[in-house]
């Protein structure tokens, strides 16, 4: 075999056959590391030291994994210690977007309803009175006849709008707050704000129910 | 087992064709991206330079020569040395050769195409994947079309056992059209929204590297040094170990380009995780390569050079994305020199290796100018040496600048502008010394062989164990 220095530089030959090649390292790949109970201390460190990295891997992951969360931007959070951004929601841009997904279709844009089907929010005895009534409206729906600024509405159909049974929109409590504080101050309307807590409130107490008539609401203060 | 003595035989011949169109397109693309590389390289010190052209400013330009560099040379070499790699431990003669023919006339095709669409300005903007949306899936069929002869390698191999070249070749064969395929659906077909569009080109432009280019280097790497030092792998009952470390945790370090950035904190250090978990596949490789070394000859100088610029590349990717040293180094020219030490210094400078080691065998002649081979290694060398440390320090002066609110932008432009000269110098040295491979190469293959090739070769002996 001859060596590197006496080779022609503009070519390199082989010092060992391909099928040569392929039998040796195919052996060499079945080699068991401690063979006759002679520990090399190569394989043993490699091994070692692979354990070592995948244990370092595992802890740092676990520390600074956010557990794993979509929403944690900073690695040193965690959900547990409440360090978690969670953004403050703005019950009036929240319940403007609600009410132009559903309120809109028949409360128009203008909060004026149609006269005669579809009850005005604007200046609203309802809206602006108690907040009792008005979240038991939108929570549990409202059916029959009702009085709003003097005109008599024969046969009111307002849906469920609640996490309630048969509701076909089943919105979360804050949706409803929002919905509810956004038309109270909208169109003139000056009433103060819904709580979540108050609708959150009303529906354990009132559980799943039919729709309200307005008799019935005129009970509740 | 009687084992073959003779070191070429007509499946050399028979290969001849398509591996020769693959190397000699590489290595247009090569010089051609070397071009590219120098004009952006100025630009970034000297911003008036061809400014007065729209369609060759910085952003042009760097798309270019990535692309030319990346699709052009890196894959058509990578290519071609795997395939090489496979029909040579095989034992049988390349099948489909007219497929890796046509395949590879459509690939090239295909990155002038892309070339020409970025020039007009349809760059998608993701590094690494700058080809416009429309040349995609017809690189993506003819690269289909050229990896077919790379399965029946495999598959209709004479020698049924498998060694560790023909699993990384193998596995990056199938792994860039999976990760090509699925970076042109969720990005352009139905592309996901906000964070996750940069998500994914990481994990994409990452798994260029990790999951395609470097398996295909470490191949020729695994290949070149057991044939050339004659001596069985020291480490080799790890090397399938190491494998399967690359091919399982390497797809996960694409979180790396975002550490810093808008993304959820596990996508970081996910990344960070897997960076470090990939030590012990560098490790590996080294204790198995590192016989390259001070074996002299211009294979395995270059062949030792990559294998150095691979690990040091792997480790110091470990080290700077842990959050400390990545608030630094993260988005500036120190990333640059990363990528430069992995694809040029890694990935390049292996390729070059086995592509000295090869050519002679598959035209049965040899190198055309010893003094061309190395001016070429010195040049090779010097250049990214240059290249990488100028960056290098360029990107640590930027990171650590950017971070005081009190230094200007004209200041760290200032502080930076020497050492992207030096840069620039670092891309002329190797724009020369790819020409002086280029020549060299034009120059073998019109020589007329003077010895049939058989007679070229010694006699090949059986490998021996390591002391």
């Amino acid at each position: 075999m001859s060596t590197s220095s006496n080779q022609d530089p503009r070519l390199t030959q082989s010092a060992a056959s391909d099928t040569s090649l392929l039998a040796a390292h195919e052996k060499a790949a079945g080699k068991q590391a401690d063979e006759k109970g002679n520990y090399k201390l190569l394989p043993l460190a490699l091994l070692f030291g692979f354990s070592g990295l995948i244990f370092w891997a595992g802890t740092y992951l676990n520390r600074f994994s956010g557990q794993f969360s979509g929403k944690i931007f900073d690695e040193n959070s965690h959900p547990s210690t409440g360090a978690e951004v969670v953004a403050k929601i703005d019950p009036i841009v929240l319940g403007k977007k609600q009410y132009a997904a559903a309120c809109i279709a028949c409360h128009q844009a203008d909060g004026k309803g149609l006269t005669g089907v579809n009850p005005p929010l604007a200046g609203s005895e309802w809206v602006n009175g108690s907040e009792e009534r008005l979240v038991r409206i939108v929570l549990h729906g409202l059916k029959g006849p009702i009085k709003v600024l003097g005109v008599e509405y024969s046969a009111a159909a307002m849906p469920v709008f609640g996490k309630v049974a048969g509701s076909g929109y089943s919105w979360s409590d804050e949706k409803i707050a929002a919905v509810l504080t956004y038309v109270r101050q909208e169109w003139g309307n000056k009433s103060g704000p819904i709580s979540t807590e108050l609708v959150t409130a009303v529906r354990t107490k009132e559980g799943d129910r039919k729709e309200w008539s307005a008799e019935e609401l005129l009970k509740i203060q | 087992m009687s084992h073959d003595t003779q070191e070429v035989s007509a499946n050399d011949a028979h290969a001849r064709g398509p591996l020769l169109l693959l190397l000699g397109s590489g290595l247009v693309w090569l010089v051609l991206s070397g071009v590219l590389a120098l004009i952006a390289s100025v630009q970034l010190h000297t911003p008036t330079f061809l400014a007065s052209c729209a369609w060759f400013t910085y952003g042009h330009m760097q798309a270019l020569q990535e692309t030319a560099f990346v699709y052009g040379w890196l894959a058509n070499a990578g290519l071609a040395l795997g395939l090489w790699v496979l029909t040579r431990l095989g034992g049988e003669a390349l099948r489909a050769g007219n497929w890796v023919t046509v395949g590879a006339l459509f690939w090239n095709l295909g990155v002038t195409l892309a070339l020409v669409g970025i020039v007009a300005g349809d760059a998608t903007g993701h590094s690494l994947l700058q080809l416009p949306r429309y040349v995609q899936p017809l690189l993506l069929i003819a690269y289909g079309a050229i990896a077919v002869a790379g399965v029946l390698a495999w598959s209709g191999r004479r020698n049924e056992t498998s060694y560790a070249s023909q699993w990384y070749v193998f596995a990056a064969l199938f792994l860039f059209p999976w990760l090509f395929s699925v970076a042109q659906l969720t990005l352009f077909v139905l592309p996901m929204r906000g964070v996750m569009q940069a998500v994914i080109a990481g994990w994409f432009a990452q798994g260029v590297f990790t999951l395609w280019l470097a398996p295909l280097a470490l191949a020729a790497a695994y290949y070149v040094v057991p044939k050339v030092t004659g001596r069985v792998l020291p480490a080799y009952q790890f090397a399938s170990l190491a494998f399967w470390v690359l091919i399982v945790v390497g797809a996960w370090t694409g979180g790396r380009h975002l550490i810093g950035g808008p993304v959820p904190a596990w996508i970081s250090s996910l990344a960070i995780v897997a960076c470090s978990l990939l030590v012990f596949h560098y490790l590996v490789v080294w204790l198995n390569l590192k016989g390259a070394l001070g074996h002299g000859g211009a294979v395995m100088k270059f062949t030792a050079f990559g294998l150095l610029a691979y690990v040091i590349g792997g480790c110091a990717d470990a080290f700077t994305s842990i959050r400390s040293f990545a608030v630094i180094t993260q988005f500036t020219y120190f990333t640059q020199a990363q990528q430069q030490l992995a694809l040029y210094g890694g990935v390049s400078m292996l390729f070059f290796g086995v592509l000295y080691f090869a050519v002679p065998r598959l035209t049965g002649k040899t190198w055309a100018s010893a003094a061309l081979i190395g001016g070429h290694a010195t040049t090779a060398i010097l250049g990214v040496l240059l290249l990488v440390i100028s960056l290098g320090v360029a990107g640590w002066t930027q990171g650590q600048a950017l971070l005081k609110p009190a230094v200007t932008f004209p200041e760290i432009a200032a502080a930076t502008r020497p050492w992207l000269l030096l840069a620039t110098a670092a891309y002329a040295v190797l724009l020369v010394g790819n020409l002086m491979l280029v020549v060299n190469f034009l120059q073998t293959l019109a020589a007329k062989p003077t010895v049939p090739a058989a007679a070229l070769f010694q006699a090949t002996s059986d490998i021996k164990e390591t002391a």
